[in-house]
């Protein structure tokens, strides 16, 4: 699949402050499966993202650890609240060092 | 794949003429063929499952090529879509009901049988376990009380075009999907259904009552609809150069989206160096091979993908054909005709399902699903995500599936029969925005 790390983030259009709002998010990536040889699991360094940070108006508010056993071109869906309005960042990092990036801008309606 | 005589589809008198003429070419000759269907038979460029292929065994049995996981059940007994197929629709039978008496338990596990009908995908009966049932026939939980007598109800099963002539319930008996002796088991378990109902306890469970799907959200959300991704992979084959040295941005400059823009609003067309109406997914398995060398065969992922990336050029803008073009008329004509063809062993047509006119099925439930009605629209958000089986399907496979269960053997995906279904479909969306990847149940 084309275009790997790339992010895309989803929250609703209209917020008032104090709203939980749900983010959906999505990045673009193969997370590598285990593969076998013989039955035996091979050792290598597979490509998957194992971290996901996710920061509002500067500061981390959650964070995931993540495994080969989530699908490639994973979808995460979270929820926070939305006290101001400011920059929701995720990044996603994965075993070969990358680091992709994806914001949403929080705007009250 | 077996000569096509398409002249045998030309409508009214001049059917005979065309037979005469055609008969009296020899072979290499010119012929005659009904205008918009290509002269020879059309070879199919679909993935091997997606060919409608038939393959006799070593032990001479014959099995059919299906997608992975689709039954291998030959039909050839019963007639298709396909235009070289004369056979009629097997005239209604009857028999004389076979003595002794039925069992209204074994008629019960019958009536319930997802290998038969099931009966239940149509008609409501009593109780609990009964899920999910349909309404696209008359609910039968007090049968009983109508009191009619058994000889009546078994003909009625057996084959019910005596009674109903239009009727969209399968000629059971006659086709051999129930045998009689299963027949007069199904005909005491209706016996037994009698009134007064108890309160029911789930709406959902009577299919009247029971809530319409509200969908699946946004269909152009890639963080909602996978196929969106699919169709965005699809960028790097428009930039793949084939053996031929091109790729499609070779020719078609500025990008699939520029490029692209309302080309696929007007599909299916009839394309006239092909000599038959075709849709997107059609044109690309021969467009692509002289274009670029690239085989994009029909019901192939790269073929999908890139007919949604195409197709995608097109969203928001209005279907539009070109009714006026005498081919494209005359497919039209042909693929309406399809449309209310009896075919297979259920001898069912689109219609029974696909309309509302006459009590037919359509806006109502056939088991747990809502069928969809055609003049709502059944083309412009396809290809599209099915959620039921996590992959996209185009029209074409929609098709060979709903055919499937019917009993009837499938035709190639890229067959000209489909294409013209496939017309005369679009032409109740003519007007309507482009909406694709859709994303379905």
């Amino acid at each position: 699949m084309a275009d790997i790390g790339r992010v895309r983030i989803r929250i609703p259009s209209s917020i008032k402050p104090g709203d939980i709002v749900k983010a959906r998010v999505l990045v673009i990536h193969p997370m590598e499966i285990v593969e076998r040889k013989d039955g035996k699991p091979v050792d290598k360094n597979y490509h998957f993202i194992n971290r996901v940070i996710v920061t509002y108006l500067g500061k981390e508010i959650a964070q995931f650890e993540t495994s080969q056993s989530i699908s490639e071109n994973p979808f995460f869906s979270f929820s926070f609240k939305a006290t101001e309005p400011g920059q929701l960042k995720v990044t996603f990092l994965d075993t070969h060092g990358g680091k992709y990036e994806g914001t949403a801008d929080v705007k009250f309606a | 794949m077996a000569a096509r005589a398409w002249r045998g589809l030309v409508p009214g008198a001049s059917i005979i003429v065309a037979a005469l003429l055609a008969a009296g070419c020899a072979q290499g000759d010119t012929k005659m063929v009904a205008p918009g269907l290509p002269p020879s038979p059309w070879i199919s460029r679909a993935v091997p499952e997606a060919r409608g292929d038939v393959k006799t065994l070593p032990d001479g049995k014959r099995e059919a090529v299906r997608y992975r996981g689709w039954t291998k059940q030959d039909f050839g007994g019963f007639r298709t879509y396909a235009y070289d197929d004369p056979r009629p629709e097997p005239p209604p039978g009857k028999i004389a009901m076979p003595a002794g008496a039925g069992d209204p338990k074994k008629g019960r596990s019958l009536f319930l049988n997802r290998n038969l009908g099931p009966c239940t995908g149509c008609h409501l009966i009593q109780g609990n376990d009964v899920w999910p049932a349909g309404n696209v026939g008359p609910d039968l939980s007090t049968y009983g009380n109508r009191n009619l007598p058994d000889e009546y109800t078994f003909n009625l099963i057996y084959d019910p075009r005596h009674v109903f002539p239009n009727t969209l319930m399968p000629p059971w008996g006659t086709t051999g999907a129930l045998k009689p002796d299963d027949i007069v088991h199904i005909v005491a378990f209706l016996k037994t259904q009698k009134g007064p109902l108890p309160p029911e306890p789930n709406p959902e469970r009577n299919p009247v009552t029971r809530p319409k799907p509200v969908g699946f959200g946004d269909n152009l959300d890639p963080t909602n609809n996978p196929a969106v991704l699919r169709a965005e992979s699809a960028e790097a084959l428009w930039a793949r150069k084939g053996p031929a040295g091109k790729a499609c941005a070779d020719c078609h400059a500025g990008g699939p989206r520029a490029a692209m823009k309302g080309v696929a609003a007007r599909y299916p067309q009839y394309v006239a160096g092909y000599r038959r109406v075709m849709a997107i997914e059609d044109f690309l398995t021969v467009h692509s091979p002289e274009a670029t060398g690239l085989p994009l065969l029909a019901e192939g992922a790269d073929n999908l993908d890139l007919t949604m990336l195409v197709k995608m050029a097109s969203n928001g803008m209005p279907v539009t054909l070109d009714l006026a073009r005498p081919e494209t008329a005359a497919a039209l004509a042909r693929g309406k005709l399809s449309f209310y063809k009896r075919v297979g062993q259920r001898a069912h047509a689109c219609a029974d399902c696909h309309t509302t006119a006459g009590a037919k099925g359509a806006d109502k439930f056939l088991g747990g699903r809502l069928l969809a009605n055609v003049e709502a629209g059944l083309t412009r958000h396809f290809p599209t995500w099915r959620t039921s089986q996590a992959d996209v399907w185009d029209m074409r496979k929609r098709m060979q599936w709903c055919m499937t269960p019917l009993g009837m053997n499938m035709l190639a995906a890229d067959a000209v029969e489909y294409a013209e279904i496939e017309l005369y479909l679009t032409a109740f969306d003519v007007g309507k925005p482009m909406n694709v990847p859709g994303i379905r149940h």
